[in-house]
């Protein structure tokens, strides 16, 4: 779609506005309240499902149960199958559970702290990166839970619930505060996911052809008419659930830093961390939800929803919050060297130059020089290279974590207690197995639930059509 | 549109002028503190300073922010670029501490670092040469930055809409060099009174203040223009609601980075780094703390939750005065900690020191001046150009501001 077809630049045409350079719009033209329905429930309700779905769901499924049979074999045998030793106690299990947990953040971001600011570019992509962040956190949530080896145990050690032994998990431990910060975070993201679901439930309830469809959609809109009240009381619920989500963006990913920070060790104990993690969360979610919202708009012809405005402004998220990345990583090779500790030298020293050296200049390609690509326009214009260069966002912010956990554990204090660490095949197979379980999750809900809110979208055709008329004020 | 002239009120002048009367008379009473207690006057300056900087420079970044995003707030760009054009006043209020660093940084004197391995080893960046080069560097690209911000803007006044895209260009380069130059100056200016103590999250911390200064000095000023021509038939309450989320998202990420910072530097208990807030938790320091958690963050949060309170510009003006003093006392218990009763810098001292509570009244007097000054030269600033930035592409959106829900 041409951005010329906008009204911005027919404005442009005519002379008015000429050195304006307008977004293209959130909504391409001539659309209506039904063909945005229609467009929308069609992937859901009547089109027949693409070959290109079942394929894809395939090879998803094909890792799910990859992550089935690693499971069923560490409980059987014991977190011994992972590379994980001491000195490194702990590696695959955290470097993807942060890695997880991070992705989340670009859904929450989009639908609470966006929707406070107003942004409407956000409506066509919050309700699949809220299901991004539902499906993140719970593969993130496996590796905890795995890692205590008996995770039918894990309640007894990690909530705090009145016991005969009268004994306590240990609350000034930050994994301790994980735990409360992850399970508020995935709650809250469930509910106001659900609660925007719920209009769309009824409509996908009202234009059901069966009656089974009709049924399942009409116990999950939960009684919805739409009624001027329930629209009422909707919007004021909805809000205050963006109210009480915003502070998560923040809280999560800090509380999930500070499992390094509180600790003493070099590389791990930084100030920095809780804004720096925050960022590099936000940054590595808005690559998942491009490298998710690219196919999608593309299989599905949802040019005119997901437009090249919501490409462009996820690119610029990218750049702001990876630049802020660049800083931290600027920011602690100069504190190493300005605390005048020979440790945190040292732990950089490792970093720049010891065994891992080859993954850490890889993450500073692609997380502080790649990511420059993203000031330029014709860049953000290239839809493909995009999605390319999102791929490689993952990649360096999963590269990210696992040089800070791996080197500042793998050279211990004492140069006797160093070690390698080397992944295993069950490491491997554990982390694919959740892209799997992720990505099936995924496929699942495009199939069956309305992947873009209609209710929602309905709005930007009333808006759109108002701009045409508005009166230049100045 | 034509007729409208967009010009400042005629009453700027007056305050005008009473902000230099208030200026000289701060600048008498520094120069009295500067023959009679040299120390306190150096330190008192710093913190005056940091104030009035961190308007200019939180205004500045505001104002590329705004070129950026094209935000909503446009109507405020003209407050924002005055107020960056202060920079060159504030290059020259900087040299007191030029004058000062001998009193204000310990690493200056050469018998300190050849007795402190740890200060050896930072000579390489904390020396005078490199310092001053240092200073020359952040405030030549502030410089540069506000005045090609300045004289596009002007163009793009006349007529010449070939500068937005490239003041959108400048913006981004801009922000960036802000960012680095401001992390570096809050190190160069105030960490290293303490030369040993270090924290990676500081740089956030300063910009950070920049932007509430900013916030709250931009709403005090709209505040007294809405209730006069022009901007009483362009400001709307939607306008200052917008300002008042923002405050209110500083004033969070205010507590946010120094609970972070506090909470991880107490719980690890380092020698490096804890003793940094040992003083300020002692001797009468921790009155001080308990009052800036309670009024740079607890009241003014609560206060600013309320959207009928953001609306209102002459409430919310007082909320937003209540603000800068907080920040000027944030600034006071980031430096004076630091130093003892007598205005010495304890890092100077033989033998351990720690230091009590105190307030030197060169603390009101420091402040008076560069802030009359300061406070003068934005008014003049702000009086030369129309006080709507008419031009500006995104003034249609800002101007149908009708605020939040």
């Amino acid at each position: 779609m041409a951005p010329s077809e906008h009204p911005h630049d027919q404005t442009t045409a005519a002379g008015e506005r000429p050195w304006f350079r307008a977004a293209p719009p959130v909504l391409g033209p001539g659309h209506t309240f039904e063909s945005v329905t229609e467009k929308i429930s069609a992937i859901v309700m009547t089109r027949r499902t693409p070959v290109g779905w079942f394929l894809g769901f395939a090879i998803a499924f094909a890792f799910l149960m990859l992550l089935n049979v690693t499971i069923g074999h560490l409980l059987l045998t014991g977190i011994g199958i992972w590379g994980n030793n001491i000195p490194v106690g702990w590696a695959f299990d955290i470097i993807n559970f942060v890695w997880w947990i991070g992705i989340g953040h670009a859904g929450t971001l989009i639908s609470a702290i966006l929707l406070l600011f107003r942004q409407q570019w956000r409506t066509s992509i919050n309700r699949f990166a809220e299901a991004m962040t539902l499906f993140a956190v719970a593969c993130a949530a496996m590796f905890p839970l795995l890692h205590t080896g008996r995770p039918w145990l894990a309640a007894y050690w990690l909530f705090p619930y009145p016991n005969t032994m009268n004994l306590w998990p240990q609350f000034r431990s930050p994994l301790i505060w994980d735990v409360f910060a992850v399970s508020t975070y995935f709650t809250v993201s469930l509910l106001f996911w659900y609660t925007g679901l719920v209009p769309d439930m009824a409509t996908l309830r009202d234009r059901a052809k069966s009656r089974s469809a009709a049924v399942i959609f009409g116990v999950l809109s939960l009684g919805w008419r739409g009624s001027a009240r329930h629209w009422q009381r909707y919007e004021m619920a909805y809000l205050l659930l963006a109210a009480i989500s915003t502070p998560l963006v923040l809280s999560v990913h800090s509380v999930v830093s500070f499992d390094f920070a509180v600790s003493v060790l070099p590389g791990w104990h930084a100030t920095i961390f809780p804004p720096y993690f925050v960022a590099g969360a936000i940054y590595s979610g808005f690559a998942m939800v491009m490298t998710l919202a690219v196919p999608l708009r593309k299989f599905y012809g949802l040019e005119d929803f997901i437009t090249m405005r919501h490409i462009h402004n996820m690119t610029k998220v990218m750049l702001v919050t990876g630049m802020i990345v660049a800083y931290g990583y600027a920011n602690e090779a100069f504190f190493a060297w300005y605390s005048a500790n020979p440790y945190e030298q040292y732990m950089m020293a490792n970093r720049m130059g010891g065994p891992y050296a080859v993954m850490y200049w890889s993450l500073i390609a692609i997380n502080a020089v790649m990511i420059q690509l993203f000031w330029f326009r014709r860049v953000r214009d290239n839809v493909m290279l995009l999605f390319v260069l999102s791929l490689f966002v993952n990649v360096g912010m999963w590269l990210e974590r696992f040089i800070i956990i791996v080197t500042s554990l793998h050279r211990d204090f004492l140069p006797s207690s160093w070690d390698m660490y080397a992944p295993t095949r069950w490491d491997f197979a554990m982390f694919t197995g959740t892209i799997g379980l992720f990505l099936s999750l995924f496929f699942l809900f495009i199939r069956f639930l309305p992947a873009i809110a209609m209710f929602e979208m309905r709005t930007l055709v009333e808006e759109e059509t108002h701009e045409l008329e508005r009166p230049g004020m100045v | 549109m034509a007729e409208t002239t967009y010009a400042p009120p005629a009453d700027i002048d007056a305050l005008r002028s009473r902000a230099l009367i208030a200026g000289a008379a701060g600048l008498v009473a520094c120069g009295i503190g500067f023959i009679v207690d040299r120390d306190h006057f150096f330190r008192s300056w710093l913190i005056a300073y940091l104030l009035f900087l961190g308007i200019a420079l939180g205004s500045m970044g505001l104002l590329m922010i705004q070129h950026l995003s094209g935000g909503a707030w446009g109507v405020f760009r003209r407050i924002f670029e005055a107020s960056s054009r202060t920079l060159p006043l504030l290059a020259i209020l900087f040299l007191p501490i030029v004058l000062g660093m001998g009193t204000l940084y310990s690493w200056t004197h050469p018998e300190h670092v050849q007795a402190d391995e740890v200060l050896q080893h930072k000579a390489v960046y904390l020396n005078t040469g490199f310092f001053l080069l240092r200073a020359f560097i952040y405030f030549a690209g502030w410089i540069l930055i506000a005045w090609t911000m300045t004289r596009w803007s002007r163009r793009q006044d006349e007529g010449d809409m070939s500068v937005n895209l490239r003041l959108q260009y400048l913006s981004g380069g801009g922000i960036v060099f802000y960012a680095f130059a401001a992390t570096f100056a809050g190190i160069d200016w105030v960490m290293s009174i303490n030369p040993h103590w270090f924290s990676t999250l500081f740089g956030f911390i300063f910009i950070g203040g920049h932007g509430l200064a900013a916030l709250s000095f931009t709403i005090v000023i709209s505040a007294f223009l809405v209730r006069r021509a022009p901007m009483e038939q362009i400001l709307k309450p939607g306008h200052f609601h917008d300002l008042g989320k923002l405050s209110l998202a500083f004033v969070m990420l205010w507590a946010y980075f120094n609970f972070s910072q506090y909470m991880l530097v107490y719980a690890a208990n380092l020698v490096e780094e804890v003793p940094y807030f040992v003083a300020r938790i002692s001797h009468g320091w921790q009155f001080l703390a308990i009052f800036l958690v309670l009024f740079q963050f607890a009241v003014p949060f609560l206060l600013l939750l309320s959207r009928d309170l953001k609306r209102m510009p002459h409430r919310l003006v007082w909320v937003s005065l209540a603000l800068l003093l907080v920040r000027y006392i944030d600034l006071f218990m980031l430096v004076s900690p630091e130093f003892a009763s007598t205005g010495a810098n304890l890092h100077m001292l033989e033998g351990e020191h720690a230091s009590g509570f105190f307030v030197h009244w060169l603390d009101l007097a420091a402040p008076l001046a560069v802030g009359g000054l300061w406070l003068w030269m934005f008014l003049t600033q702000l009086a030369q150009r129309p006080l709507v930035a008419f031009a500006d592409p995104y003034l249609r959106e800002a101007l149908q501001s009708s605020g939040g829900h």
